[in-house]
């Protein structure tokens, strides 16, 4: 058809304008043009290029990228013998597996080195207030069809089965020991330039959609201007692949995730196979510098008694290992063992109890009664495995870049970093990834621009405050916790009838991100927990009134600083 | 919020030769909606409503096409224009008032051969300007689909030869100073067995309510003067334009609507009326159902298809 039509090309000025405002050695690479690129080849940027790829649509109409500063080739060829694990281990919800099943991606994943996740026990470090829960505790629809909670997956084992899965459809550009040197708007009438990532190798992409999935400090981010608000919790994770003997015949198998809030932080055991599981454990920087600093056994001892000795013995452990760490003295596993070996003694823990570690008269034959109460007795760490990390909260301010043509959306830690107590970061940025993937698939049917700020509405409007809710509550639990404060400890401690907060922790860990009507009614459990802990302290206050001055100030002030943040 | 998105650059020529040959077109239309042309594009601004309502009105378009595919080439054919992204492969698309280019860009991505026509010179501007920026739309790259706009009017195309498989006229009608001869215009330019799409405001109270009471004075979503009431047109109205009208240029005298039920509904075959509803709670656009009520909820927003007989 000849309709005389109005074109101009601005091919020229893109590449003047890359010259003056560059001044790099660009010039002999040639701009790419891409549908989408993914910078960031963490869990969820895989995620999502696989997700795209599962729709013959999507792979048959979009040119996808997928930017990694890391060695892909390394994670796709990861192998560990079978009683190895990596120290990233991820509790992936049912509504995230489904995901991952419906994409096609689950089934790259190595089974025998997952584990379910069958039941979990929490409980408060001070008061020993404890909550049991179940598979049977999921809404029926969700239980009827698994008899798992969630599923302990290696990070590493889900990246593989991702790259597997993306080399069995094809189609991604890979572009992996690379990173994203800078971004740019592309200058254009109106403001329709596109954005332009430069790469460390020379290359420039011109990107229909960028893709933040660049982890906590993304570049993209910043590019976009986004502002975030959050804060580094004044805390470490400690990471570490436990060994211990099997559970006995008598009692159920290693299926049980265990957390114990300790006033330090929580600290979490969660199970990989009968003989391993992993370790994260949330404590004060010092304190975590000191324990990855001290000798394995040493920490292995220390962890047994994290989660069995009275809170009062632990600090004192803590102290040990803190002044041990800061003259430099070193500190051995017999040391501590000794110090525990006498601290059962005094607190009166029998032998035959499975709260007692070192002083223990068990042996294979009938377990204890409270067998299940605690985790298997930690006999040493996978060599290589400690490994600490810092802890933050952040939220991005929005998921979209604002303004005419900025074309940018972030997922996953990008858009948002919790603390991990209730395991839900990684299922989080599924969940951002699932909704994402349908947002542009849908654009994809009604011929729209996967760009544009329209296109991409229905993705923000879905997570932001889907995201916003998981956050706060984990957030505030966090502080509930983290508080040794005597009308706080109380409060706790009468905690089951007076605050039900177990409640909302119970529910923070069986979150599932993005179930949908399940998820809603999850929502309103934690909602409820989270107005309990409100009515309770008001409750609390009524009888703080009657105890007197102390207790009155007290409450006033757990609910000042609860309100805080 | 209530606003109905409707500020629709009514564009049939803006040029005075075009203003004095041209039946329909309305110059003081013309100069409103050339003020605003340079805000077509801000997703956020002006046309916000306008951006969000386009891509239903594309899923109305595709899932009509997809129907009529399966009654007539079977549930192949169909399945296969549902997996693809072009869909519109091999059909031609006339958008009469494309405006900055909205449906135009998207009927293209469909694999349409898409023309966007329109009386502003501006509009045609700034469209052009925004599909370059796209290497799928520009025309450097070899692709299935193509994209082309012309600064000119519905009627000046007419006295040319070429015919459309599918003609669209989205909000464009009720601006116009003449509806029945754009109609007719319009319909002209459709080819035997194609389709015309066009959307538009009924004239009912809750019409004038909420698009020119509530979005221009009241909300100021809208800007004063994008509407006027008498212009809008009833679903009814144009059911009885196609109960009567037949092309001039055949000699068979054979009307588009044929028949219509008890209360006055064509049958699905021939022509159908979708209402389209703002949801100001989620600040999304709704089709709703055929069922919706005798018009498919078309008390406000409405789309309207239409099909010219093989024969005619
Ligand atoms: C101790 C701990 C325990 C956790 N436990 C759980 C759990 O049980 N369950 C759960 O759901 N979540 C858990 N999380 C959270 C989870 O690990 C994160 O949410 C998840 O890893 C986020 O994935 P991501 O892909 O968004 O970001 P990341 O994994 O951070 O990936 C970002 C990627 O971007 C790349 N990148 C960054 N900048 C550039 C650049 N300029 N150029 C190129 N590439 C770049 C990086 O190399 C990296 O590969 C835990 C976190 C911690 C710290």
């Amino acid at each position: 058809m000849a309709f005389g039509a109005i074109r101009r090309s601005v091919s020229t000025r893109v590449l003047s304008y890359r010259q003056q405002s560059c001044g790099r050695a660009f010039s002999s690479k040639a701009i790419q043009d891409f549908d989408v690129v993914i910078v960031g080849g963490g869990p969820v940027g895989l995620a999502l290029a696989s997700g795209l790829g599962s729709y013959r649509l999507v792979r048959e109409s979009l040119k996808v990228a997928l930017v990694e500063a890391g060695d892909l080739s390394k994670t796709r060829d990861w192998a560990l013998p079978p009683d190895s694990y990596s120290n990233r281990v991820s509790s992936i919800t049912n509504s995230s597996r489904a995901f991952l099943e419906d994409i096609g991606v689950w089934e790259h994943v190595d089974q025998s080195r997952t584990c379910p996740v069958q039941e979990m026990q929490v409980w408060d470090g001070l008061s020993d207030a404890r909550i049991t829960f179940d598979a049977a505790d999921l809404p029926a629809s969700n239980a009827a069809e698994s008899s798992e909670m969630a599923r302990l997956t290696e990070n590493l084992n889900l990246q593989r089965a991702l790259l597997r899965h993306l080399g069995s459809i094809g189609g991604t550009e890979l572009l992996q020991k690379t990173r994203v040197e800078s971004i740019q708007r592309e200058d254009r009438d109106g403001g329709h330039g596109w954005p332009l990532v430069y790469l460390s190798d020379g290359t420039i992409l011109r990107a229909r959609l960028l893709v933040g999935a660049d982890g906590f400090n993304s570049p993209v981010r910043a590019y976009t201007g986004i502002p975030s608000y959050g804060w580094s919790y004044d805390v470490r994770a400690i990471v570490a692949t436990l060994y211990h003997p099997p559970r006995g015949a008598f009692q159920g198998p290693n299926r049980t995730a265990y957390q114990r809030f300790l006033p330090t932080g929580p600290i979490a055991f969660l199970p990989l196979s009968p003989t391993v599981s992993s370790l994260v454990w949330s404590t004060r920087p010092a304190l975590a510098e000191a324990l990855c600093h001290a000798e394995p056994a040493a920490l292995a001892h220390m962890i047994n008694a994290a989660f069995r000795l009275p809170e009062v013995s632990v600090r004192y452990l803590h102290k040990l290992i803190l002044d041990a760490h800061s003259t430099g003295a070193s500190i051995s596993g017999e040391d501590i063992c000794s110090e525990t070996a006498f601290r059962e003694k005094s607190h009166g823990i029998p032998g035959y109890s499975a709260y007692a570690s070192v002083s223990s008269m068990l042996s294979a034959g009938v377990p204890p009664n409270d067998a299940m109460a605690v985790p298997p007795i930690v006999t040493s760490i996978q060599p290589g495995t400690i490994a600490s990390f810092p802890l933050k909260f952040n939220h991005a301010e929005s998921y979209l870049g604002e303004g005419v043509g900025s074309r940018t959306v972030l997922v996953g830690d990008a858009a948002h970093t919790i603390h991990p107590l209730a395991g839900q970061g990684l299922n989080l940025g599924l969940g951002d990834v699932r909704s994402l993937v349908q947002c542009i698939v849908q654009s994809v049917v009604r011929g729209g621009d996967i760009g544009s700020f329209t296109s991409l509405r229905p993705y923000a409007a879905e997570r932001y405050f889907a995201n916003h809710k998981v956050m706060s509550a984990v957030d505030k639990l966090h502080k509930l916790y983290s508080s040794t404060w005597e009308p706080v400890v109380w409060a706790r401690s009468v905690g089951l009838e007076v605050i039900n907060e177990l409640d909302s922790v119970k529910a923070a860990l069986m979150m599932d991100a993005g179930a949908g009507d399940l998820e809603r009614s999850r929502w309103d459990l934690l909602a409820n927990g989270m107005k309990g802990v409100s009515d309770g302290l008001t409750t609390a206050k009524m009888l703080g009134q009657g105890i007197g001055g102390v207790f009155t100030i007290g409450i006033n002030e757990i609910t000042r600083r609860l309100g805080q943040h | 919020m209530f606003s109905t998105a409707v500020r629709r650059v009514s564009r049939l020529t803006q040029r005075t030769r075009f203003i004095q040959t041209d039946a329909t077109v309305n110059a003081a239309e013309i100069a409103h909606f050339s003020r605003l042309s340079s805000q077509w594009w801000d997703e956020n601004g002006e046309f916000a409503l306008l951006h969000r309502m386009n891509p239903v009105r594309v899923q109305y378009i595709r899932e009509k096409l997809i129907e009529i595919a399966r009654e007539e080439k079977g549930e192949d054919v169909a399945h296969e224009m549902e997996q693809r992204r072009d869909a519109f492969r091999g059909l031609s698309i006339l958008d009469v008032g494309c405006g900055g280019g909205l449906l135009s860009e998207s009927l293209a991505r469909l694999g349409a051969q898409t023309l966007g026509i329109d009386a502003s010179e501006s509009n045609i501007r700034i469209a052009s300007t925004h599909a370059d920026a796209d290497p799928l739309l520009s025309s450097s790259f070899p692709t299935s689909s193509s994209l082309h706009y012309r600064n000119t009017s519905a009627e000046q195309l007419l006295k040319e030869p070429e015919r459309f498989g599918v003609v669209c006229s989205m909000e464009v009608i009720e601006h116009v100073d003449n509806p029945a001869a754009f109609l007719a215009t319009c319909a002209e330019l459709v080819k035997p067995g194609g389709h015309l799409f066009l959307s538009t405001i009924a004239r009912t109270p809750l019409a004038f309510l909420l698009t020119i009471a509530a979005a221009e004075y009241m909300m100021r979503k809208v800007a004063i003067g994008t509407h006027t009431y008498h212009k809008f047109v009833n679903p009814s109205e144009l059911i009885s334009f196609f109960q009567s009208y037949s092309s001039p240029s055949t000699t068979s005298k054979q009307p588009w609507i044929t028949r219509t039920y008890g209360g006055g509904q064509p049958t699905r075959k021939e022509a159908e009326v979708r209402g389209l509803i703002y949801k100001p709670w989620s600040g999304d656009w709704e089709l709703m159902s055929r069922s919706a009520s005798q018009w498919g909820a078309a008390e406000c927003n409405y789309l309207f298809w239409v099909r010219k007989p093989f024969t005619s």
